[in-house]
């Protein structure tokens, strides 16, 4: 089994932009292409924004290369969640004002994972890379002379 | 600084775009050039900052990296470059226009040479100070220097510090440059013309009162029919953004028709939360961009 630790990151509310910027450029180094990395990112964010509102007001992100697919888990010190926080059916549109976010999340992943109790959640997504690289991608390196946005 | 028609987020410039930046907080003021410098470097271009000269480039790499992550690699190979206008423009001393441009016509092709996709250069206007220029000197270049952008292989902003500069001559190099950039990557703006709402950034947990508020306020000053929400320069929107979207247009029963004009990836977000439920909403999709 291959797995390699790609991003590893504390949030609160005034970090949930950086974050995601951070995650848009580890996936597409990560071989993530569009439209999927776009939807890896909103998917995430929902998640983080969720232990911003419901865990605690902060929250840690992890992300991994895991046997082809990218594995983020968030995890926060708040009451802890339950499958049963992601409603089986999405609210009509002009019902209620949240709802969606882990919905969302679920549809656009892979596979979505909950986990924990009081401790605090643990929410553990996949999306799948179409194509797994050789190599372990790593953070820090950008892209090529010449070499487009998308590896 | 009020948005309008040629405001927009830093994520979503181009090469080709000539833009206006502005701060006044020693914190902000690295934000732009590190998303900026990030975004290129993800697109294949070279990067040049030209921040103010009283940083030292190894400081400025510094505060830009805790923003914008590391970039060790491409900094090393040259491809993100800490210069200043001062070094530009040598041997010559004195700023003109003709030489600057000049410089940054070499620095394009030779960026092109080494096999980047174009430049992009930020430039802290600190070097106003720097080198003793007169402000009306700067506006000249800037309204003159529209060919350096022609071939859209080259990209600039120009970062005002609002401290050094009276409000007057910031209002007018806003208006002068043809995309103004928000303040800082992340926030959200709204600007409002006539039947129409359009959204500038990222909508999200922290702006998502704002999000709702600038289309609640759109719906309620038109007198029904249509009335378009324009979310073409929106970066990211989240499912509570896209809800409440969505909730306020399934509510505007004196509307026949709301269109939403958006990017495909917030056209299929709102799709996936029940946009085909609502009869007035009209989304019109605009092409992927990469």
């Amino acid at each position: 089994m291959t797995c390699a630790l790609l991003l590893d990151m504390f949030f609160t509310a005034a970090d949930l932009a950086r974050l995601r910027r951070c995650l848009t450029d580890t996936a597409r180094l990560a071989g993530l292409a569009e439209p999927r990395r776009s939807e890896f990112v909103l998917a995430v964010h929902e998640v983080t924004g969720n232990a911003v509102q419901h865990g605690g007001g902060r929250g840690r992100a992890r992300l991994w290369y895991a046997d082809g697919a990218l594995r983020c888990r968030v995890t926060d010190d708040g009451p802890g969640l339950t499958d049963a926080a992601v409603p089986a059916a999405l609210p009509a549109p002009d019902f209620g004002e949240d709802g969606r976010g882990l919905w969302l999340a679920q549809e656009l992943s892979d596979r979505l994972h909950i986990a924990g109790g009081a401790g605090g959640a643990i929410v553990t997504m996949e999306f799948d890379l179409a194509v797994t690289r050789r190599d372990t991608p790593g953070w820090a390196s950008a892209a090529a002379p010449g070499e487009p946005a998308r590896r | 600084m009020q948005p309008d028609a040629h405001t927009l987020a830093v994520e979503q410039m181009r090469l080709g775009d000539h833009a206006f930046a502005h701060y006044a907080d020693d914190d902000v003021r690295w934000q732009v050039p590190a998303v900026f410098a990030q975004r290129g470097l993800g697109r294949g271009e070279k990067v040049i900052i030209m921040g103010d000269p009283a940083v030292s480039h190894d400081e400025a790499y510094q505060r830009m990296a805790a923003f914008g992550g590391p970039a060790e690699q491409a900094r090393a190979r040259g491809q993100l470059v800490f210069s200043s206008m001062r070094a530009l423009i040598h041997p010559d001393r004195t700023f003109t226009a003709r030489r600057q441009l000049s410089r940054l016509r070499e620095e394009t092709a030779q960026a092109r040479w080494e096999g980047y996709a174009g430049l992009r250069t930020f430039i802290d206007m600190a070097w106003v100070r720097d080198l003793d220029m007169d402000v009306d000197a700067v506006m000249r270049r800037e309204k003159t220097v529209g060919g350096l952008f022609a071939s859209r292989r080259y990209a600039e902003i120009c970062s005002y510090d609002r401290r050094d500069f009276a409000p007057g001559v910031a209002e007018d190099m806003r208006v002068s440059h043809p995309v103004a950039l928000l303040e800082r990557p992340g926030e959200l703006q709204a600007w409002h013309s006539a039947g129409e709402v359009h959204l500038i950034g990222d909508g999200d947990l922290l702006t998502r009162p704002r999000f709702r508020d600038a289309v609640q306020a759109a719906l309620a000053a038109g007198a029904g029919g249509w009335v378009l929400v324009n979310l073409s320069r929106v970066c990211f929107m989240s499912a509570g953004c896209a809800g409440d979207l969505l909730r306020l247009i399934a509510q505007a029963d004196g509307y026949d028709k709301v269109v939403v004009r958006c990017a495909g990836l917030h056209a299929r977000t709102l799709r996936h939360l029940g946009a085909a439920r609502i009869g007035r909403l009209v989304l019109d999709e605009l092409p992927e961009e990469e």
